[in-house]
Protein backbone atom coordinates (compact mmCIF):
# COMPACT_ATOMS: atom_id res chain seq x y z
CA UNK A 1 0.00 0.00 0.00
CA UNK A 2 2.97 2.23 1.17
CA UNK A 3 4.74 1.71 -2.23
CA UNK A 4 1.50 2.62 -4.31
CA UNK A 5 0.78 5.76 -2.25
CA UNK A 6 4.28 6.56 -2.93
CA UNK A 7 4.20 5.99 -6.77
CA UNK A 8 0.74 8.38 -6.25
CA UNK A 9 2.95 11.16 -4.85
CA UNK A 10 5.22 10.36 -7.67
CA UNK A 11 3.14 10.85 -10.62
CA UNK A 12 1.84 14.29 -12.13
CA UNK A 13 -1.32 14.37 -11.15
CA UNK A 14 0.40 14.69 -7.43
CA UNK A 15 2.73 17.12 -7.77
CA UNK A 16 1.04 19.25 -10.34
CA UNK A 17 1.31 23.03 -9.95
CA UNK A 18 -1.39 25.89 -11.05
CA UNK A 19 1.66 27.40 -12.94
CA UNK A 20 2.46 24.15 -14.54
CA UNK A 21 -1.42 24.38 -15.74
CA UNK A 22 -0.90 27.48 -17.04
CA UNK A 23 2.09 27.14 -19.18
CA UNK A 24 0.39 23.60 -20.46
CA UNK A 25 -2.34 25.66 -21.34
CA UNK A 26 -0.26 27.97 -22.89
CA UNK A 27 1.92 25.25 -24.65
CA UNK A 28 -1.07 23.80 -26.16
CA UNK A 29 -2.33 27.19 -27.52
CA UNK A 30 0.81 27.50 -29.25
CA UNK A 31 0.08 23.99 -31.03
CA UNK A 32 -3.07 24.89 -32.08
CA UNK A 33 -1.68 28.58 -33.85
CA UNK A 34 0.99 26.39 -35.32
CA UNK A 35 -1.05 23.70 -36.28
CA UNK A 36 -4.47 25.09 -37.43
CA UNK A 37 -3.78 29.02 -37.96
CA UNK A 38 -0.06 28.02 -39.62
CA UNK A 39 1.53 30.85 -37.72
CA UNK A 40 5.25 30.19 -37.90
CA UNK A 41 4.88 26.52 -37.31
CA UNK A 42 8.26 25.56 -37.93
CA UNK A 43 8.99 27.33 -34.69
CA UNK A 44 6.07 27.44 -32.63
CA UNK A 45 4.85 23.81 -32.70
CA UNK A 46 8.06 22.70 -31.16
CA UNK A 47 8.01 25.82 -28.90
CA UNK A 48 4.66 24.61 -27.82
CA UNK A 49 5.43 20.79 -27.41
CA UNK A 50 8.43 22.05 -25.69
CA UNK A 51 6.47 23.83 -23.28
CA UNK A 52 3.98 21.11 -23.07
CA UNK A 53 6.99 18.94 -22.21
CA UNK A 54 8.76 21.14 -20.03
CA UNK A 55 5.73 21.61 -17.30
CA UNK A 56 4.92 17.87 -16.84
CA UNK A 57 5.50 17.86 -13.47
CA UNK A 58 8.34 15.25 -12.08
CA UNK A 59 9.99 14.13 -8.71
CA UNK A 60 13.17 16.70 -8.69
CA UNK A 61 16.31 14.91 -7.85
CA UNK A 62 15.69 12.13 -10.39
CA UNK A 63 17.64 13.82 -13.15
CA UNK A 64 14.97 14.38 -15.49
CA UNK A 65 14.03 18.14 -15.52
CA UNK A 66 15.83 20.34 -17.83
CA UNK A 67 17.48 22.27 -14.96
CA UNK A 68 18.62 19.05 -13.48
CA UNK A 69 22.33 18.28 -14.07
CA UNK A 70 23.00 15.16 -16.24
CA UNK A 71 19.14 15.01 -17.05
CA UNK A 72 18.81 14.14 -21.44
CA UNK A 73 17.03 17.45 -21.64
CA UNK A 74 19.48 19.48 -19.95
CA UNK A 75 22.70 18.06 -22.08
CA UNK A 76 20.10 19.31 -24.74
CA UNK A 77 19.49 22.34 -23.45
CA UNK A 78 23.61 22.95 -23.25
CA UNK A 79 23.27 23.87 -27.12
CA UNK A 80 21.30 27.04 -25.75
CA UNK A 81 22.91 28.01 -23.25
CA UNK A 82 25.93 27.77 -24.74
CA UNK A 83 24.97 29.24 -27.80
CA UNK A 84 26.14 26.59 -29.78
CA UNK A 85 22.61 26.35 -31.61
CA UNK A 86 22.18 30.23 -32.79
CA UNK A 87 26.02 29.52 -34.93
CA UNK A 88 24.34 26.56 -36.09
CA UNK A 89 20.95 27.99 -37.32
CA UNK A 90 23.07 31.22 -38.52
CA UNK A 91 24.66 28.97 -40.88
CA UNK A 92 21.87 27.63 -42.48
CA UNK A 93 20.45 30.82 -42.69
CA UNK A 94 23.62 32.41 -44.90
CA UNK A 95 22.90 28.83 -46.90
CA UNK A 96 19.67 30.05 -47.93
CA UNK A 97 19.86 34.11 -47.88
CA UNK A 98 20.44 35.25 -51.13
CA UNK A 99 22.09 38.48 -50.94
CA UNK A 100 21.73 39.45 -54.49
CA UNK A 101 18.86 41.87 -53.74
CA UNK A 102 20.77 43.88 -51.15
CA UNK A 103 23.80 44.61 -53.89
CA UNK A 104 21.72 45.33 -56.14
CA UNK A 105 20.52 48.16 -54.08
CA UNK A 106 22.91 48.75 -51.65
CA UNK A 107 21.01 51.90 -50.01
CA UNK A 108 18.24 49.44 -48.69
CA UNK A 109 20.66 48.18 -46.06
CA UNK A 110 20.26 51.29 -43.98
CA UNK A 111 16.48 50.07 -43.71
CA UNK A 112 18.13 47.04 -41.62
CA UNK A 113 20.18 49.61 -39.53
CA UNK A 114 17.57 51.98 -38.64
CA UNK A 115 15.14 49.01 -37.81
CA UNK A 116 18.12 48.33 -34.83
CA UNK A 117 17.07 50.86 -33.29
CA UNK A 118 14.17 49.36 -31.50
CA UNK A 119 16.77 47.20 -29.81
CA UNK A 120 18.55 50.28 -27.85
CA UNK A 121 15.51 52.40 -27.45
CA UNK A 122 13.99 48.86 -25.41
CA UNK A 123 17.11 48.64 -23.85
CA UNK A 124 16.40 52.29 -21.80
CA UNK A 125 13.15 51.34 -21.02
CA UNK A 126 14.50 47.98 -19.23
CA UNK A 127 17.33 49.90 -17.23
CA UNK A 128 14.59 52.34 -16.82
CA UNK A 129 11.99 49.72 -14.96
CA UNK A 130 14.61 48.20 -13.25
CA UNK A 131 16.82 45.93 -15.03
CA UNK A 132 20.38 44.96 -14.82
CA UNK A 133 22.42 46.44 -17.93
CA UNK A 134 22.79 42.73 -19.07
CA UNK A 135 19.19 42.05 -19.02
CA UNK A 136 18.06 45.04 -20.39
CA UNK A 137 20.16 44.21 -23.42
CA UNK A 138 18.84 40.52 -24.03
CA UNK A 139 15.56 41.88 -23.41
CA UNK A 140 16.07 44.66 -26.01
CA UNK A 141 17.61 42.84 -28.49
CA UNK A 142 14.32 41.23 -28.81
CA UNK A 143 13.81 44.30 -31.19
CA UNK A 144 15.81 42.63 -33.60
CA UNK A 145 13.05 40.37 -34.25
CA UNK A 146 15.69 37.17 -34.65
CA UNK A 147 15.47 34.63 -32.11
CA UNK A 148 18.41 33.19 -32.42
CA UNK A 149 20.37 36.15 -31.99
CA UNK A 150 18.26 36.84 -28.44
CA UNK A 151 18.91 33.35 -27.48
CA UNK A 152 22.69 33.68 -28.36
CA UNK A 153 22.97 37.17 -26.64
CA UNK A 154 20.62 36.04 -23.47
CA UNK A 155 23.07 32.91 -23.00
CA UNK A 156 25.95 35.26 -22.78
CA UNK A 157 24.44 38.07 -20.85
CA UNK A 158 21.33 36.88 -18.78
CA UNK A 159 21.43 33.11 -19.00
CA UNK A 160 18.56 33.13 -16.28
CA UNK A 161 16.11 34.43 -18.60
CA UNK A 162 16.43 32.45 -21.93
CA UNK A 163 12.97 30.70 -21.32
CA UNK A 164 11.19 34.10 -21.51
CA UNK A 165 13.16 35.98 -23.71
CA UNK A 166 13.78 33.09 -25.98
CA UNK A 167 9.87 32.28 -26.14
CA UNK A 168 8.73 36.22 -26.23
CA UNK A 169 11.02 36.59 -29.43
CA UNK A 170 10.00 33.71 -31.25
CA UNK A 171 6.13 34.51 -30.19
CA UNK A 172 7.07 38.38 -31.92
CA UNK A 173 8.66 36.82 -34.93
CA UNK A 174 5.26 34.19 -35.62
CA UNK A 175 2.94 37.12 -34.94
CA UNK A 176 4.17 39.89 -37.34
CA UNK A 177 1.39 39.10 -39.49
CA UNK A 178 -0.99 41.11 -36.31
CA UNK A 179 1.74 43.48 -34.69
CA UNK A 180 3.30 44.91 -37.97
CA UNK A 181 0.53 45.63 -40.35
CA UNK A 182 -1.46 48.54 -38.26
CA UNK A 183 2.28 50.00 -37.82
CA UNK A 184 2.60 50.17 -41.43
CA UNK A 185 -0.66 51.81 -41.98
CA UNK A 186 -0.74 54.05 -38.97
CA UNK A 187 2.64 55.67 -40.52
CA UNK A 188 2.35 55.69 -44.30
CA UNK A 189 -0.43 57.45 -46.52
CA UNK A 190 -2.02 55.79 -49.38
CA UNK A 191 -0.04 57.37 -52.12
CA UNK A 192 3.72 56.64 -49.81
CA UNK A 193 2.35 52.52 -50.26
CA UNK A 194 1.59 53.09 -53.74
CA UNK A 195 5.49 53.75 -54.36
CA UNK A 196 7.03 51.97 -56.93
CA UNK A 197 10.49 50.47 -56.41
CA UNK A 198 12.87 50.80 -59.88
CA UNK A 199 14.51 47.51 -61.23
CA UNK A 200 17.35 46.47 -59.76
CA UNK A 201 20.61 46.43 -61.59
CA UNK A 202 21.97 42.48 -62.61
CA UNK A 203 24.16 41.78 -59.99
CA UNK A 204 27.54 39.78 -61.47
CA UNK A 205 28.01 36.41 -59.80
CA UNK A 206 31.52 37.29 -58.96
CA UNK A 207 29.66 40.06 -56.61
CA UNK A 208 27.80 37.43 -54.50
CA UNK A 209 30.97 35.48 -54.40
CA UNK A 210 33.03 38.42 -52.99
CA UNK A 211 30.30 39.41 -50.88
CA UNK A 212 30.41 36.96 -47.70
CA UNK A 213 34.00 37.56 -47.50
CA UNK A 214 33.83 41.29 -47.64
CA UNK A 215 30.59 41.72 -45.36
CA UNK A 216 32.04 39.44 -42.52
CA UNK A 217 35.29 40.95 -42.70
CA UNK A 218 34.08 44.40 -41.95
CA UNK A 219 31.03 43.32 -39.48
CA UNK A 220 33.51 41.02 -37.69
CA UNK A 221 36.12 44.16 -37.21
CA UNK A 222 33.51 46.62 -36.31
CA UNK A 223 32.34 44.43 -33.59
CA UNK A 224 34.33 41.06 -33.12
CA UNK A 225 31.58 39.63 -30.67
CA UNK A 226 29.63 39.27 -33.23
CA UNK A 227 31.60 36.40 -35.09
CA UNK A 228 30.01 33.51 -33.81
CA UNK A 229 26.89 34.47 -35.84
CA UNK A 230 28.16 36.61 -38.36
CA UNK A 231 30.99 33.92 -38.88
CA UNK A 232 28.80 30.85 -39.57
CA UNK A 233 26.38 33.17 -41.44
CA UNK A 234 28.65 34.49 -44.30
CA UNK A 235 30.25 30.60 -44.03
CA UNK A 236 26.77 29.28 -45.26
CA UNK A 237 26.49 31.64 -47.81
CA UNK A 238 29.63 31.46 -49.36
CA UNK A 239 29.09 27.63 -49.20
CA UNK A 240 25.95 28.73 -51.22
CA UNK A 241 27.27 30.85 -53.76
CA UNK A 242 30.61 29.48 -54.45
CA UNK A 243 28.29 26.73 -56.49
CA UNK A 244 31.31 24.24 -55.89
CA UNK A 245 30.38 22.30 -52.68
CA UNK A 246 26.67 22.16 -53.79
CA UNK A 247 26.12 19.41 -51.47
CA UNK A 248 27.54 20.41 -48.10
CA UNK A 249 25.18 23.76 -48.87
CA UNK A 250 22.45 21.70 -49.21
CA UNK A 251 23.29 19.92 -46.13
CA UNK A 252 23.39 23.26 -44.36
CA UNK A 253 20.05 24.58 -45.29
CA UNK A 254 18.30 21.62 -44.68
CA UNK A 255 19.49 18.93 -42.49
CA UNK A 256 21.56 20.91 -40.10
CA UNK A 257 19.54 23.85 -39.83
CA UNK A 258 16.24 21.57 -39.19
CA UNK A 259 18.10 19.63 -36.71
CA UNK A 260 18.90 22.52 -34.77
CA UNK A 261 15.59 24.21 -35.24
CA UNK A 262 13.73 20.83 -33.42
CA UNK A 263 16.29 20.97 -30.68
CA UNK A 264 16.36 24.88 -30.00
CA UNK A 265 12.18 25.07 -30.19
CA UNK A 266 11.99 22.30 -27.73
CA UNK A 267 14.34 22.78 -25.33
CA UNK A 268 13.91 26.61 -25.41
CA UNK A 269 9.89 25.40 -24.69
CA UNK A 270 10.76 22.73 -22.29
CA UNK A 271 12.68 25.33 -20.60
CA UNK A 272 9.93 27.38 -19.54
CA UNK A 273 9.15 25.51 -16.43
CA UNK A 274 6.10 27.00 -14.64
CA UNK A 275 7.92 27.81 -11.57
CA UNK A 276 10.83 29.43 -13.01
CA UNK A 277 8.86 30.97 -16.11
CA UNK A 278 5.65 32.18 -14.00
CA UNK A 279 6.97 35.67 -12.85
CA UNK A 280 6.75 39.34 -12.66
CA UNK A 281 9.97 39.88 -14.57
CA UNK A 282 8.81 37.03 -17.50
CA UNK A 283 5.51 39.72 -17.64
CA UNK A 284 7.72 42.87 -17.73
CA UNK A 285 9.88 40.71 -20.93
CA UNK A 286 7.08 40.14 -22.78
CA UNK A 287 5.79 44.07 -22.60
CA UNK A 288 8.79 45.35 -22.83
CA UNK A 289 9.48 42.58 -26.36
CA UNK A 290 6.18 43.80 -27.66
CA UNK A 291 7.63 47.07 -27.32
CA UNK A 292 10.83 46.44 -29.08
CA UNK A 293 9.43 45.33 -32.19
CA UNK A 294 6.77 47.83 -32.26
CA UNK A 295 9.52 50.60 -32.23
CA UNK A 296 11.95 48.52 -34.67
CA UNK A 297 9.07 48.39 -37.14
CA UNK A 298 8.03 52.03 -36.61
CA UNK A 299 12.12 53.35 -37.02
CA UNK A 300 11.93 51.35 -40.46
CA UNK A 301 9.31 52.90 -42.06
CA UNK A 302 10.38 56.56 -40.16
CA UNK A 303 13.70 56.20 -41.44
CA UNK A 304 12.36 55.20 -44.99
CA UNK A 305 10.30 58.37 -44.94
CA UNK A 306 13.18 60.53 -43.98
CA UNK A 307 15.58 58.89 -46.67
CA UNK A 308 13.09 59.75 -49.34
CA UNK A 309 13.26 63.63 -48.28
CA UNK A 310 16.96 63.49 -50.00
CA UNK A 311 16.00 60.79 -52.64
CA UNK A 312 15.15 61.20 -56.56
CA UNK A 313 13.96 57.66 -56.45
CA UNK A 314 11.93 57.29 -53.53
CA UNK A 315 11.52 54.51 -51.68
CA UNK A 316 8.46 52.93 -50.71
CA UNK A 317 8.72 53.19 -46.80
CA UNK A 318 6.62 49.95 -46.34
CA UNK A 319 10.25 48.38 -46.95
CA UNK A 320 11.19 50.07 -43.41
CA UNK A 321 9.02 47.28 -41.64
CA UNK A 322 11.51 44.48 -43.44
CA UNK A 323 14.78 45.86 -41.72
CA UNK A 324 13.66 43.51 -38.56
CA UNK A 325 15.36 40.66 -39.04
CA UNK A 326 12.41 38.00 -39.13
CA UNK A 327 13.15 36.20 -42.12
CA UNK A 328 10.84 35.87 -44.06
CA UNK A 329 8.33 36.74 -42.72
CA UNK A 330 7.95 40.90 -42.68
CA UNK A 331 9.71 40.61 -46.43
CA UNK A 332 6.46 38.91 -46.90
CA UNK A 333 4.19 40.89 -44.71
CA UNK A 334 5.29 44.26 -45.98
CA UNK A 335 5.05 42.67 -49.80
CA UNK A 336 1.02 41.27 -49.13
CA UNK A 337 0.68 45.17 -47.43
CA UNK A 338 1.83 46.69 -50.66
CA UNK A 339 -0.18 44.35 -52.93
CA UNK A 340 -3.00 45.26 -50.60
CA UNK A 341 -2.65 48.94 -52.15
CA UNK A 342 -2.20 48.33 -55.92
CA UNK A 343 -2.19 44.50 -56.78
CA UNK A 344 0.37 45.14 -59.31
CA UNK A 345 3.34 46.69 -57.36
CA UNK A 346 6.03 44.05 -56.32
CA UNK A 347 7.89 44.34 -53.23
CA UNK A 348 9.33 41.02 -52.32
CA UNK A 349 12.24 41.43 -53.53
CA UNK A 350 13.51 44.60 -52.18
CA UNK A 351 12.01 43.85 -48.99
CA UNK A 352 14.34 40.60 -48.69
CA UNK A 353 17.36 43.04 -49.34
CA UNK A 354 16.08 44.69 -46.49
CA UNK A 355 15.54 41.60 -44.78
CA UNK A 356 18.68 40.28 -45.00
CA UNK A 357 20.57 43.48 -43.74
CA UNK A 358 18.65 43.75 -40.76
CA UNK A 359 19.89 39.76 -39.85
CA UNK A 360 23.27 41.21 -40.32
CA UNK A 361 22.09 44.74 -38.24
CA UNK A 362 20.65 42.52 -35.37
CA UNK A 363 24.02 40.09 -34.91
CA UNK A 364 26.28 43.57 -35.08
CA UNK A 365 24.05 44.80 -32.32
CA UNK A 366 24.17 41.90 -30.33
CA UNK A 367 28.06 42.09 -30.70
CA UNK A 368 28.14 45.43 -29.91
CA UNK A 369 26.40 44.65 -26.29
CA UNK A 370 28.27 41.72 -25.57
CA UNK A 371 31.12 43.33 -25.99
CA UNK A 372 29.77 46.64 -24.05
CA UNK A 373 28.60 44.60 -21.11
CA UNK A 374 30.66 41.97 -21.04
CA UNK A 375 32.92 43.06 -17.65
CA UNK B 1 16.66 52.26 -8.86
CA UNK B 2 14.13 52.91 -11.46
CA UNK B 3 13.69 55.61 -13.91
CA UNK B 4 16.05 57.83 -15.54
CA UNK B 5 18.10 57.50 -12.66
CA UNK B 6 18.93 53.96 -13.08
CA UNK B 7 19.29 54.66 -16.94
CA UNK B 8 21.85 57.08 -16.06
CA UNK B 9 23.74 54.79 -13.79
CA UNK B 10 24.32 51.81 -16.11
CA UNK B 11 25.63 54.48 -18.16
CA UNK B 12 22.36 53.53 -20.96
CA UNK B 13 22.31 56.63 -22.47
CA UNK B 14 25.91 56.73 -23.48
CA UNK B 15 25.65 52.17 -24.45
CA UNK B 16 22.33 53.30 -26.60
CA UNK B 17 23.55 56.76 -28.62
CA UNK B 18 26.87 55.02 -29.29
CA UNK B 19 25.76 51.35 -30.01
CA UNK B 20 23.32 52.84 -32.51
CA UNK B 21 25.98 54.68 -34.07
CA UNK B 22 28.02 52.26 -34.44
CA UNK B 23 25.60 50.22 -36.19
CA UNK B 24 24.59 52.83 -38.40
CA UNK B 25 28.21 53.42 -39.00
CA UNK B 26 28.91 49.64 -39.73
CA UNK B 27 26.05 49.26 -42.26
CA UNK B 28 26.30 52.40 -43.87
CA UNK B 29 30.13 51.73 -44.80
CA UNK B 30 29.24 47.92 -45.45
CA UNK B 31 26.53 49.62 -47.72
CA UNK B 32 29.00 51.58 -49.70
CA UNK B 33 31.47 49.01 -49.87
CA UNK B 34 28.67 47.12 -51.40
CA UNK B 35 27.71 49.73 -54.04
CA UNK B 36 31.20 50.13 -55.57
CA UNK B 37 32.29 46.06 -55.57
CA UNK B 38 30.91 45.69 -59.18
CA UNK B 39 33.12 48.79 -60.15
CA UNK B 40 35.99 46.43 -58.55
CA UNK B 41 34.86 43.34 -60.20
CA UNK B 42 34.42 45.27 -63.59
CA UNK B 43 37.85 46.08 -63.34
CA UNK B 44 39.36 42.91 -62.24
CA UNK B 45 37.10 41.66 -65.60
CA UNK B 46 38.44 43.58 -67.39
CA UNK B 47 40.43 41.79 -70.37
CA UNK B 48 44.48 41.96 -70.62
CA UNK B 49 45.63 44.39 -73.57
CA UNK B 50 46.96 42.15 -76.07
CA UNK B 51 50.43 41.96 -76.50
CA UNK B 52 50.69 43.77 -80.11
CA UNK B 53 54.23 42.91 -81.85
CA UNK B 54 55.39 45.97 -83.82
CA UNK B 55 56.45 44.96 -87.11
CA UNK B 56 58.45 46.72 -88.85
CA UNK B 57 57.66 46.09 -92.95
CA UNK B 58 60.80 47.00 -94.73
CA UNK B 59 60.90 49.98 -96.85
CA UNK B 60 60.55 49.38 -100.15
CA UNK B 61 64.00 50.71 -101.53
CA UNK B 62 64.03 54.28 -103.14
CA UNK B 63 66.14 54.65 -105.56
CA UNK B 64 68.26 57.49 -105.28
CA UNK B 65 67.56 59.90 -108.28
CA UNK B 66 69.37 62.85 -108.86
CA UNK B 67 67.83 65.78 -107.43
CA UNK B 68 68.87 68.85 -109.48
CA UNK B 69 66.01 70.80 -111.30
CA UNK B 70 68.49 73.29 -112.43
CA UNK B 71 70.63 70.97 -114.24
CA UNK B 72 69.25 71.27 -117.28
CA UNK B 73 71.46 68.32 -119.11
CA UNK B 74 69.94 66.12 -116.23
CA UNK B 75 66.40 67.14 -116.31
CA UNK B 76 66.32 66.47 -119.85
CA UNK B 77 67.50 63.06 -119.62
CA UNK B 78 64.83 62.51 -116.90
CA UNK B 79 62.04 64.13 -118.82
CA UNK B 80 62.20 63.03 -122.36
CA UNK B 81 60.58 59.50 -121.76
CA UNK B 82 57.88 61.64 -120.39
CA UNK B 83 57.47 64.21 -123.17
CA UNK B 84 57.72 61.08 -125.82
CA UNK B 85 54.59 59.72 -124.47
CA UNK B 86 52.73 62.61 -124.67
CA UNK B 87 51.06 63.96 -128.35
CA UNK B 88 53.39 66.31 -129.66
CA UNK B 89 51.65 69.03 -128.50
CA UNK B 90 50.37 68.90 -125.19
CA UNK B 91 49.30 70.79 -121.75
CA UNK B 92 52.10 71.58 -119.42
CA UNK B 93 49.27 69.88 -116.87
CA UNK B 94 49.96 66.39 -118.37
CA UNK B 95 53.66 66.53 -118.18
CA UNK B 96 53.00 67.19 -114.60
CA UNK B 97 50.64 64.63 -113.94
CA UNK B 98 53.18 62.16 -115.71
CA UNK B 99 56.19 63.49 -113.38
CA UNK B 100 54.19 63.20 -110.27
CA UNK B 101 53.41 59.79 -111.57
CA UNK B 102 56.27 58.82 -112.05
CA UNK B 103 57.97 60.42 -108.60
CA UNK B 104 60.29 62.81 -110.55
CA UNK B 105 61.60 65.12 -108.11
CA UNK B 106 60.39 68.55 -107.98
CA UNK B 107 58.16 68.51 -111.23
CA UNK B 108 57.18 72.44 -111.04
CA UNK B 109 60.81 73.40 -110.64
CA UNK B 110 62.14 70.85 -113.48
CA UNK B 111 59.11 72.12 -115.88
CA UNK B 112 59.88 75.74 -114.98
CA UNK B 113 63.59 74.98 -116.27
CA UNK B 114 62.49 73.44 -119.16
CA UNK B 115 60.54 76.34 -119.65
CA UNK B 116 63.10 78.84 -119.08
CA UNK B 117 65.27 76.73 -121.16
CA UNK B 118 63.25 76.94 -124.23
CA UNK B 119 62.76 73.47 -124.47
CA UNK B 120 59.00 73.81 -124.35
CA UNK B 121 57.73 76.58 -126.93
CA UNK B 122 54.33 77.68 -125.98
CA UNK B 123 51.52 77.64 -128.60
CA UNK B 124 48.90 79.42 -127.10
CA UNK B 125 45.83 78.69 -125.30
CA UNK B 126 47.94 76.60 -122.61
CA UNK B 127 49.47 74.10 -125.31
CA UNK B 128 52.86 73.48 -125.59
CA UNK B 129 55.34 71.53 -127.92
CA UNK B 130 58.75 70.07 -127.27
CA UNK B 131 61.48 71.72 -128.80
CA UNK B 132 64.89 69.62 -129.25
Amino acid sequence: MDLILQFLHNTGFYLADYRNLIMIVVGSFFVYLAIHKNYEPLLLLPIGFGIILGNIPFFKGFGIGIYEPNSVLHYLYFGVTSGVYPSIIFLGLGAMTDFSFLLGNPKLMLLGAAAQMGIFFTYLCALGLGFTAQEASSIGIIGGADGPTSIFLTAKLAPHLIGPIAIAAYSYMALIPIIQPPIMLLLTSKKERLIRMPDMREVSRKEIIIFPVVGMVLCTFLAPASIPLLGPFFFGNILKESGVVDRLANTARTAIIDTATILVGLTVGASTQGDVFLNPKSVGIFALGAVAFSIATASGILFAKFMNLFLKQKINPLLGAAGVSAVPGSAREVHMMGQKTDPTNFLLMHAVACNSSGVIGSAVCAGILWSFLIG
Amino acid sequence: MYGLEAIAHNNGWTIAVTGACIVFAGLSALSFVISQLHKLVALLDRPPKPILEVVVEPKPEVRARPDCPSDLHLTLTLYQPLIDELEPEFELAELYALARKYHLPHPHLSIRCLRDAGKLEPLGDGIFRFSA
